[in-house]
């Protein structure tokens, strides 16, 4: 036992554990599988086109080939979508969350009846398939809900134009539909919360209602990190819901996914360049987010 | 301040279309300061009693009254009463002083600076005055349960609640934060109702302790009436440590003889006139007698006195527990338990001569436990007052 742990330091420098060799040399192919779409995308983003046809695509174009322009055109496209796209998602996100957890704080941490009829209910709506409600939905929003027609008052005397009602149907069915989600996330994370807390929370006087403000609320920040991401990227990323309520990536209100779509691509052929400095452009909110929320959602998703 | 009012308060579940009594018609009168112990093994309905006072329980049947006023339907937040849970429930995200003025921001109109102030001060009675501005999770158990304890004192309510508040401390500051807690209650006067399994704390706490059991109240009295004079079987068993000893007798004539009992130690115990009166014609009974009344000889003297031999002696430094057996044979395996001084050198093997006298000894019928009778209180007093 001794002389084996009294091993020198040299000895076991010059010790070549295979196990770990391996597993290192797996790590570093797979890092590179994963990365060379994104270098590739990176480096095309700044290859003119003659340089994408004649250079290998993971490869940097110098001198001649190098171009920011496709970033300028891209973000010059874009700028409109990515307006859009920010004033629908992030009301959406912070109010499928918000409500999301209130609707959870009741369903578990409040006592009534009928509650596991109601809980059903969210649950089901999980599994509901976007495709299923395409035609209620542009139906609702087409003939009973016009809410170009009902908030006249609005367009004419803030001067905006009726397009940007798309916008607020967006939010409200984005909300809609990610209400579930939201809702059993929380739920899952509000089951586990000391019930004597609540308890002790009546005793001292504090209504449902400031139990929720005081309490759960503040309580609740790990899981609204990871619901923001979620919804975020999901409400961002969106196309289809998109297209049915917007449907032209030619009006005001298009969202950034709407105006992509059609990016870099003409009768002459794919800009594979402009195409790549779009989609990075309209990456980047995503990232930020992950960014801001990254540790939380750590936390959360540990919980 | 007000008394509490409990009248044939009654708790039944719903399990699944079996109903399941909880708590079986209690009624309980706890008067204005008194702190009233409310014990019993785990299941016995306690804390569901303790839960309907708070209303975090709905009540089944039966009235809960603080003073004059009807509680059954008043929400928790109005009740104006505060509870201290075993798990503490301090809320993680808030400081202790944010913690200790909760309840009063909540509950009351008070204006900032007298919360502040009030806080303080009951800092200050704690000793945590030092840890206002930390979080519970910074905190040691002890600390958090003076933090709980604080989070209650502040509100001044009519009623404190203490579910098993100490049962998460280590033994030594279990035993401090007892007598602790006892001048608190004292120097605050509020009406208490502490809910515990351990004896121990139910005698050393109360005012006067409730013995429930199986939802049904056993006892209410003094932990001193309740030790030496148990109102069945069950009480008698519960309260004392070691739990005293019960042996199954057959009355015939003026003895009690031990049930099936037919080698050599056969056990006969006779009785004097007195307690044969007290006795009527049950004659299935038990007899019960505490460790510390047993005394050990090394020779038969008199009536009440048996042939044992030493089994185990667990020395606990001012006492030993000597676990006696009356037959070594694996007849009757059954060992009863005797204190003896610590002083006291007696060793496993040994044969000993065990003697109850008989005003110390307590009999129940087998079949009801009702205590028919208990030990004499006049003995009790004149061997203190020989000391």
């Amino acid at each position: 036992m001794s002389t084996k742990t009294n091993k020198s330091t040299a000895d076991r420098l010059f010790e070549v554990d295979y196990y770990r060799v391996a597993l290192y040399g797996t790590l570093v192919v797979m890092l590179a599988f994963f990365l060379a779409p994104i270098e590739t995308g990176i480096v095309t983003s700044f290859k003119t086109q003659t340089a994408v046809a004649e250079t290998l695509p993971f490869l940097p174009a110098g001198g001649e080939g190098f171009t920011l322009s496709k970033w300028n055109t891209a973000i010059d496209v874009l700028s409109r979508g990515l307006l859009n796209s920010l004033a629908f998602a992030v009301p959406a996100t912070l109010l499928s969350g918000l409500l999301g957890s209130i609707t959870a704080y009741g369903l578990t941490l409040v006592n009534w009846r009928g509650q596991v009829a109601v809980l059903t209910l969210f649950v089901a709506g999980i599994f509901i398939p976007y495709q299923a409600v395409l035609v209620p939905l542009s139906k609702f929003w087409g003939v009973y809900v016009q809410l170009g027609k009902s908030l006249g008052f609005f367009w004419a005397t803030t001067g905006i134009s009726k397009d940007y009602a798309a916008l607020i149907e967006l939010t409200v069915t984005h909300v809609a539909y990610g209400l579930p989600m939201c809702t059993i996330l929380f739920r899952s994370y509000y089951k586990s919360m000391s019930t004597e807390m609540m308890e002790a929370a009546r005793l001292d006087g504090a209504t449902l209602r400031k139990i929720y403000q005081r309490i759960v609320f503040p309580l609740s920040k790990p899981m609204f990190a990871v619901v923001f991401i979620y919804q975020f990227t999901q409400i961002w990323n969106d196309l289809l819901f998109a297209l049915i309520l917007v449907s032209s990536s030619s009006s005001p209100a298009a969202p950034i996914v709407l105006i992509l779509s059609g990016l870099g691509s003409s009768m002459e052929g794919t800009d594979f360049a402009l195409r790549m400095a779009g989609a990075f452009t309209a990456a980047i909110p995503t990232l930020i987010v992950y960014i801001l929320f990254g540790d939380k959602f750590a936390k959360g998703v540990a919980s | 301040m007000a008394d509490l009012t409990l009248d044939n308060v009654r708790k039944v579940f719903d399990d699944g279309g079996d109903d399941i009594v909880a708590v079986d018609d209690v009624s309980l009168d706890i008067e204005d300061g008194e702190f009233l112990v409310l014990v019993g093994p785990s299941g016995c309905g306690k804390s569901t009693t303790l839960r309907m006072i708070a209303g975090l329980e709905s009540i089944t049947a039966g009235e809960i009254r603080l003073g004059d006023r009807v509680i059954n339907d008043v929400k928790s937040q109005h009740r104006d009463i505060a509870m201290v849970f075993q798990s503490y429930a301090l809320y993680p995200h808030m400081t202790v002083r944010e913690n200790m003025s909760f309840g009063l921001e909540e509950s009351t109109d008070m204006p900032d600076s007298d919360i502040h102030s009030r806080v303080e001060d009951a800092g200050a009675d704690l000793d945590i005055d030092e840890l206002l501005d930390r979080k519970p999770g910074e905190l040691s158990g002890g600390q958090q349960q003076r933090v709980a304890l604080g989070r209650a004192i502040v509100r001044d309510p009519e009623v404190f609640l203490m579910d098993e508040p100490l049962s998460n401390l280590d033994a030594k500051l279990r035993a401090q934060m007892r007598t602790e807690l006892q001048h608190l209650q004292e120097d605050l006067g509020v009406t208490t109702v502490y809910v515990t399994h351990d004896q121990t704390e139910a005698m050393t706490m109360g005012d006067r302790i409730a013995i429930l059991d199986a939802g049904e109240l056993q006892q209410v009295g003094t932990p001193l009436e309740c030790y030496h004079q148990p109102a069945n079987q069950f009480v008698a068993g519960f309260i004392g440590e070691p739990s005293m000893n019960f042996f199954d007798v057959e009355r015939q004539g003026t003895r009690l003889i031990a049930d099936g009992w037919e080698s050599n130690t056969s056990f006969s115990y006779p009785l004097s006139e007195g307690t044969l009166d007290e006795l009527g014609d049950t004659t299935d009974l038990t007899l019960g007698v505490r460790p510390e009344d047993i005394e050990l000889r090394t020779e038969v003297e008199g009536d009440h006195a048996f042939e044992t031999v030493v089994d185990v002696v667990e020395p606990m430094g001012n006492e030993n527990a000597v676990h006696l057996q009356f037959d070594l044979e694996e007849t009757h395996p059954d060992t009863f338990t005797a204190t003896v001084g610590g002083m006291t050198s007696i060793d496993a093997g040994q044969p000993v001569v065990a003697r109850f006298p008989e005003e110390t000894v307590h009999i129940f019928d087998r079949h009801t436990g009702e205590a028919l009778r208990n030990r004499e209180l006049d003995s009790v007093e004149t061997l203190e007052t020989t000391i």
